[in-house]
């Protein structure tokens, strides 16, 4: 712990023991907190080291006065105070543990009725009880009653919390009970484990007298569950609510004979809740059901037969929309049960065969059938229980065969009939029946359904057997796509399942001329739509089409799906290009990305440059200079990342053309983007950067890629790697192309820009320049002598922005140099001597000042920056010690109110 | 009360309405897609049309090579176009008290109505209605004068010769009603009879009914009525619209309570949202103009070109259109955009705090201010010297068969670069291409239609709940094309009385009260006694005095004395000072001073001697 922070910690609690609405804010006391934990988990003994806080408690405590948030938060910093035995002893030895947690205490001072107390009471209990000392002093104390009482608190916080604690508690007390039985379920460690730290403490000291007062608390809250399962009337709905989460919480985390014991319990409870049918409780029933089936599931043991029964009860409930939320909740938890999983996919897919009138299953009772059917008829609920099916259906495709009553062809074709009803464009099959009919108008124009269908189709590419339907999928997408009234999220997630049915379906053979046309006339159509959105999907699909690899006939090679199903370049790139003049910012910056991506191709096969990709990059330079918005300016810094890689990493077939067009603009690219005012398209010119710095330097020795503090600062560094064994000449070569391209400019005048995230990168970019041209280890002599060649590289410094501050860096170090009589600080800048007037001078006479790079490397103390840059820019005002220091102001202006209203004014 | 229907187009309807002791026209719908079936009027001589072949039929025997030619495969009439005029026989048109106009659309029959059949009555609408409603008729007639054509075709109309006719002519009903469009002299002498009337301003109709406008949110000035009693409450709701355009919102809450409520104009094109055809007209164009195409949208002078233009105005520089000219073309353009920005009391409230501004409501006049729309009378003129291309072009008539469109159509059509985009939903747009074909041009058809749709108008029924709906029967089923659509007709409880042209509804109720006023004089001499707390009765015995529909009642003759003789009665009428003789050859009424009270007796007792 900080020194600082202990010194002060005293002179805090004071304050807060004195009165505690001086606070600078509400969090405080919860930061305090926070930091307390933080010490806690680290092993840090709070007693040991501050010893200060027994005397605040026992003050606070007895002064029932104080305001209700300084008890609670008392309460609570004595449960992390005693979570150690022998801290917890000496707090029991001086009966401040019996004072903090007696709940007469409170009640008599009149402050229970606050829920911050109530629940500053059951936490700091909660935060104790890592420990059987613990643990018996809650039961010798008998806090189990009042426990229970607060599980209906009216405050919500407090009976979540409570449930919580009567959990931790029955788990404690299994885990003890084990142990003193010599029980130890073998299987159930890890449960045991997961429920808290208490089952790794020792219970050697466990008696036969404890064990049977914690059989007596397991009893009790046993009891208790099964007497306030059922509620005796509807009001009280909420406490069978609390007691169903604490139950699930319970049978998912406790072993046998605990686990049985609770179950045997409660089953008949369940029963009879199960047979009460209140809709409101079918999901936490169901969530109980679940956890005790998956607590078998888990620990392989046979699925228990009342859990089966109930599970199987749950799926056949009457209810139509219980038994759809009862189903999704079984097949959510993923379970090894091939007859429930069959069962609830044949409750799911019963709304969509019947709203779609295929036969998706063989057999239903006919009394399930009608009672969805007259659920269906109603267009709410028939929109949430199709949406809950189709949200189902991609995870069932996926299930084993024989759990599935159709093949996932079928439900591929459900989903796609559904669609066509959804668009008012095709009767349902079964539309025979009056009943079908009414359902099916429910969900014409419903663009929630369509939503949600279209989402399912798109998980359903990956079903096996499927790609048959890819035809179908695809005319179905396009009629969606072309259907004025689709809205821009139906169209959005229109293009995505296309796309992503074309990447699973990789052979395109069953795709027809016919299809291609009209793809193409509705992407035409949909890049001119009124809506920017729209514009803005289309657009985004162009680019994604590009990136998927796919096979037009079995005799032709793979080619990418935009050439496949649009013709390629020749229909993309004039679409692309006019929507870079597009009014809405997100369109233009979608654009110059799917260009990126419609182009990657060829930039990779190194095909020769086009007039097009000339007039492209003259526009996309052009957007770097004058757009308005950010998002465009990042997308074309981020467009020649991408050429440039992809030329990188295909170096074979570089095409000099293409290189010729390239390095000009990367350097305009370089200039422009250092000198953005939006800090990510900076971020993204020094990612441009670090590309050319790999490149350059690639092969060399000494250059490490990424980033250079992630080596330890003590690890063993292989010799070979300082040995400088490469031409000097090739790195002094290199080194002047960086300076040529504007590679070293950008960096220095990243390394002082106000942006953090930007300094960084170029802090860490320029080490591991320097790291390579002339790294630190070599001394300064030695460096002098070893890059004679490498030192005569140089670089601008002009007189303005950036560049200033570089200089005026350079000065300060130079001056530092020379006052600890240094070596060549006098020499770093050649014009440092003249002054800043100097300095000035020489830029206005037109010479601006050189400066050799390895100089300024080594001179900018970048060590020492990136250690400051890599703090968080907050790291200062939220440290602890910032917090004591903020309480202790805070109480010493109220204690002088005129200083006060100076600070207040102040803020104004 | 009765309701005969003199016209089957739902959103085109003519209603005569008898209610009390009035007869109400209810709209003067004009149904012109019988202009279909004949051939276009082109503006400049077209060597096309003019050398299409002449009908004559298989066997020979029918030759009317002079009336109908054959084109693309169909027969078309070789004639000035003709119009599909309401009925005029179902009832005497001249009983006819008054007409009441709901929208622009619909009065473009009245010359028909008003002129040559003894109307004698009044037309009633809102301003607005009034001089758009002219424009429309100006520009129509306008269309058809100037390109005049001598002949005019009725041998074809011969039932025996129709039979024998290849479809749709064949089945063309009431043919022989079809006339020709009237003469400005007409329009005017028509218009001259209509009463401008604002929003919620109650007419008296001869004391009878009251008639009150409401806003319908379709057009400018465009209304809903109110036709009421004391007791009884007729709603007319047609052509109406929730959507946000630039009329004022529609009043839904003042059609509430109502005995019947007859319901005409909805969408014609239930399936179509109009902001997706919106959507899709504008990409269309967008579309075309960057592929270097021009694009045609045939249309009416006023309506949605508004909408259009205003939508335009924000997706041109999106779309990078500015430098594109959109033209509009049509005799009445200028007075079109003009009107609109002048009715600002019409308009939704954005568009009317705009004038406070002062701006003009429409954006339209900064296009215009701007050069980027420009608005000509005709393609004669101005226009063939400024016109450049790629260009979008907004005329009439939607029909296809008269007005500049149909020069377009000549001139454009063989491109497959160029595009027509329908806009109004008053023709099938197959059937408006038809006499173009084989047409290289692409086609799209996004009518906007803003009229309430089946979803709408089943939730404004539930709010307003009428005891009964009396409708068009197209409404009460689904749409021929897709008759699994149970969604697009009215399902109502109890059912919607289904009409059609020629039907005679009796509407469903029966009038059972009428409002009766006391005099002070005689209201004071009455002796109420109570029968139960709160409720008293009284007998009166008094005159009804009725006169322009208000009923009175007055002190009448109280006292009489009758006397018998030997050869009759007496009467002696004390208060009056009056003798009534009554005797077997002769009867004398002896009244001093009072001659109107003497006559008044006289008649009494003549028609009682009659009815003896």
């Amino acid at each position: 712990m900080d020194r600082e922070c202990v010194s002060l910690l005293p002179r805090v609690c004071e304050v807060l023991a004195a009165s505690g609405s001086s606070l600078p804010d509400d969090t405080s006391l919860e930061k305090l907190l926070d930091w307390f934990t933080g010490l806690t988990k680290a092993g840090t003994s709070l007693l040991e080291s501050c010893p200060c806080l027994l005397e605040f408690i026992s003050t606070v405590v007895h002064n029932t006065a104080l305001d209700p948030s300084i008890l609670s938060f008392t309460l609570r910093l004595t449960g992390f105070v005693a979570v150690t035995e022998v801290a917890f002893k000496v707090l029991q030895e001086s009966s401040v543990l019996d004072l903090v947690f007696n709940l007469q205490h409170w009640q008599e001072a009149g402050l229970w009725e606050d829920p911050c107390i109530r629940i500053g009471w059951i936490q700091g209990l909660r935060t104790m009880m890592q420990h059987p000392k613990a643990l018996s002093f809650f039961v010798q104390a008998d806090f189990l009653q009042p426990l229970l009482q607060l599980q209906t608190d009216k405050s919500l916080f407090v009976a979540s919390a409570a449930n919580q604690m009567l959990a931790h508690v029955l788990l404690s007390c299994q885990s003890v009970s084990s142990v003193g039985s010599n029980d130890v379920d073998e299987e159930g460690e890890d449960v045991g484990r997961s429920g808290g730290s208490i089952a790794d403490l020792e219970y050697s000291a466990v008696t036969v007298e404890t064990n049977q007062d914690y059989a007596a608390v397991v009893t009790a809250i046993s009891e208790c569950l099964k007497k306030s399962l059922v509620p005796r009337e509807n009001t009280q709905l909420h406490q069978s609510l609390q007691i169903l989460k604490l139950l699930a919480l319970l049978l998912a985390q406790t072993r046998p004979p605990l686990w049985e014991k609770l179950l045997q319990m409660v089953a008949d409870s369940v029963d009879e809740l199960l047979v009460a049918g209140y809709s409101q409780l079918i999901l936490p029933l169901m969530d109980v059901i679940l956890a005790a089936y998956s607590s078998c599931d888990v620990n392989r043991r046979a699925p228990d037969q009342r859990v089966s029964r109930l599970l199987s009860f749950m799926l056949n409930i009457r209810k139509p929309a219980d038994l759809i939320q009862a189903a999704a909740a079984f097949l959510r938890r993923g379970l090894h049960d091939l007859v429930h999983t069959a069962q609830s996919a044949r409750v799911l897919l019963l709304p969509l065969d019947i709203i779609t009138g295929l036969n998706l299953l063989t057999t239903t009772a006919d009394e399930q059938r009608f009672l969805m059917m007259e659920q269906l008829k109603n267009k709410t609920s028939c929109i949430s229980l199709i949406c809950v099916c189709l949200t189902n259906t991609p995870q069932m495709t996926l299930m084993a065969a024989d759990c599935l009553p159709c093949p996932p062809v079928l439900i591929v074709t459900a989903v796609l009939s559904l669609l066509k009803l959804c668009s008012g464009d095709s009767s349902s099959p079964s539309s025979s029946s009056s009943g079908c009919r009414e359902v099916s108008r429910n969900v014409i124009g419903s663009s929630k359904v369509q939503k949600c269908a279209l989402d399912a189709l798109t998980a359903l590419s990956g079903s096996p057997g499927v790609e048959v339907k890819l035809a179908e999928v695809f005319t179905l997408l396009v009629q969606c796509l072309d259907n004025p009234d689709s809205d821009p999220t139906v169209l959005q997630k229109s293009f995505q399942a296309l796309v992503q049915w074309m990447s699973v379906c990789s052979d395109l053979s069953s795709i027809t001329d016919q299809h291609r046309q009209d793809l193409l006339q509705v992407v035409r159509k949909r890049s001119c739509d009124i809506r920017w959105e729209v514009r803005d999907s289309t657009v985004e699909f162009l680019g994604r089409l590009a990136g998927v690899r796919v096979i037009q006939t079995t005799a032709e090679e793979a080619s990418d799906a935009s050439v496949a199903v649009l013709g390629g370049c020749c229909f993309t790139t004039p679409l692309l290009r006019a929507a870079l003049q597009d009014t809405e910012s997100y369109v233009r910056a979608s654009a110059i990305s799917a260009l990126a991506q419609t182009l990657a191709a060829s930039w990779q096969q190194g095909a020769a440059l086009t007039q097009e990709q000339t007039e492209i990059v003259n526009q996309l330079l052009e957007v770097l200079s004058w757009d308005t918005e950010g998002f465009a300016r990042r997308a074309v810094v981020r467009y020649f990342i991408a050429w440039l890689s992809s030329m990188s990493s295909h170096s074979c077939v570089q095409s000099p053309a293409s290189s010729s067009l390239l390095m000009p603009s990367v350097r305009s690219v370089l200039s422009r983007g250092s000198a953005d005012l939006d800090w990510e398209v900076k971020v993204h010119t020094l990612e441009l950067a670090e590309l050319l710095l790999d490149e350059a330097f690639s092969g060399q020795r000494g250059y490490t890629k990424g980033n250079p503090t992630q080596t330890h600062p003590y690890a063993v560094i292989p010799n070979t790697l300082h040995t400088r064994t490469h031409n000097e000449e090739d790195v002094v070569g290199v080194l002047n192309s960086l300076v040529q391209w504007g590679v070293v400019s950008a960096l220095l005048s990243g390394l002082v820009d106000c942006d953090r995230p930007v300094a960084l990168r170029a802090c860490r970019l320029l080490i591991t320049l320097r790291e390579v041209v002339c790294p630190l280890s070599l001394g300064a002599l030695d460096a002098t002598a070893a890059m004679a060649t490498v030192a005569r590289v140089t670089c601008e410094l002009p007189g303005c922005g950036w560049a200033r501050e570089i200089r005026k860096m350079l000065v300060m170090k130079a001056k530092d140099a020379n006052a600890e009589g240094g070596v060549s600080g006098g020499e770093v800048v050649n014009c440092d001597d003249c002054g800043e007037a100097g300095q000035e001078a020489a830029s206005v006479g037109g010479q601006t000042p050189c400066v050799s790079v390895c100089e300024v490397l080594r001179s900018l103390d970048l060590d020492e920056r990136l250690d400051v840059l890599t703090r968080s820019s907050d790291h200062v005002h939220n440290s602890p010690l910032s917090l004591l220091q903020d309480i202790l102001t805070a109480s010493s202006a109220r204690s002088q109110p005129d200083t006060q209203q100076e600070v207040i004014a102040d803020c104004y | 009360m009765k309701l005969y229907c003199l016209s089957g187009h739902p959103t085109l309807p003519c209603n005569v309405l008898k209610f009390k002791s009035t007869t109400i026209m209810l709209d003067c719908g004009l149904d012109t897609t019988s202009v279909l079936n004949f051939l276009p009027l082109p503006l400049v001589h077209s060597p096309r049309l003019s050398k299409l072949p002449g009908w004559i039929s298989k066997d020979g025997t029918i030759n009317l090579e002079k009336e109908l030619k054959d084109c693309a495969g169909r027969v078309f009439v070789d004639s000035q176009p003709e119009f599909c005029l309401p009925e005029r026989e179902l009832l005497d048109l001249s009983t006819i008290d008054v007409i009441l106009i709901s929208n622009y659309h619909c009065m473009m029959a009245l010359p028909y109505i008003t002129e040559h059949t003894g109307f004698t009555g009044t037309v009633y609408a809102t301003e607005p209605t009034l001089q758009i409603g002219r424009l429309l008729m100006e520009e129509v007639v306008n269309f058809m004068e100037r390109v005049p054509k001598a002949q005019s075709a009725t041998c074809w109309k011969n039932k025996e010769i129709q039979r024998m006719l290849p479809g749709p002519l064949k089945d063309a009903v009431d043919v022989w009603t079809w006339k020709r469009c009237y003469s400005m002299q007409e329009v005017n002498s028509a218009l001259s009879k209509v009463q401008l009337v604002g929003y919620s301003q109650k007419v008296e109709l001869f004391g009878a009914v009251q008639v009150s406008p409401l806003s319908s949110g379709y057009s400018l000035g465009s209304s809903n009525w109110i036709i009421q009693s004391h007791h009884e409450k007729v709603s007319y709701v047609s052509g109406s619209s929730l959507l946000t355009t630039h009329p004022q919102p529609m009043d839904q809450s003042s059609l509430k309570n109502s005995d019947v409520l007859i319901l005409t104009g909805l969408t014609q094109m239930p399936t179509a949202n109009p902001d997706g055809m919106l959507g899709e007209f504008c990409s269309n164009l967008a579309m075309t103009i960057r592929a270097g195409g021009n694009v045609l949208v045939p249309c009416y002078s006023s309506g949605v070109i508004y909408d259009l233009l205003e939508c335009l105005y924000q997706f041109i520089e999106s779309a990078s259109l500015g430098t594109t000219p959109f033209y509009f073309i049509s005799p009445v353009a200028n007075s079109s955009l003009e009107f609109s920005q002048i009715f600002a009391e019409w308009l939704c409230h954005n568009k009317q705090t705009k004038v406070y501004l002062p701006e003009p409501p429409f954006p339209h006049a900064e296009l215009i201010q701007t050069n980027k729309l420009k608005h000509y009378p005709s393609i004669h003129g101005d226009f063939s010297s400024e016109f450049r291309q790629p260009c979008v072009v907004f005329t009439g008539h939607p029909s296809l068969r008269f007005g500049d469109v149909v020069h377009f159509m000549e001139l454009w059509g063989k491109s497959s670069l160029n595009t027509i985009i329908f806009t109004e939903p008053d023709f099938s747009y197959l059937d408006a291409l038809a006499p173009y074909q084989p047409l290289a041009m692409k086609c799209v058809y996004c009518p906007i239609d803003t009229r309430l749709n089946f979803h709408q108008v089943s939730k404004l029924l539930k709010e307003v709940q009428p005891l009964h709906v009396v409708c068009p029967e197209q409404y009460t089923q689904p749409p021929l094309t897709q008759s699994h659509r149970s969604d697009l007709m009215l399902e109502l409880q109890p059912p919607p009385m289904p009409y059609r042209r020629c039907s005679v509804l009796n509407l469903p109720f029966r009038r059972r009260y009428e409002r009766v006023y006391i005099l002070p004089e005689l209201a004071n001499s009455l002796v109420p006694s109570e029968i139960k707390p709160g409720v008293s009765v009284a007998t009166v015995s008094a005159v009804v005095h009725s006169k322009d529909n208000k009923h009175t009642l007055q002190h009448g003759i109280t006292e009489v004395k009758v006397e018998e003789t030997a050869d009759g009665h007496i009467l002696h009428l004390q208060a009056e000072d009056t003798l009534i003789q009554l005797e077997e050859d002769g009867t004398h009424i002896v009244c001093d001073n009072n001659e109107p009270l003497r006559t008044t007796l006289r008649d009494l007792v003549l028609r009682f001697l009659q009815k003896l």
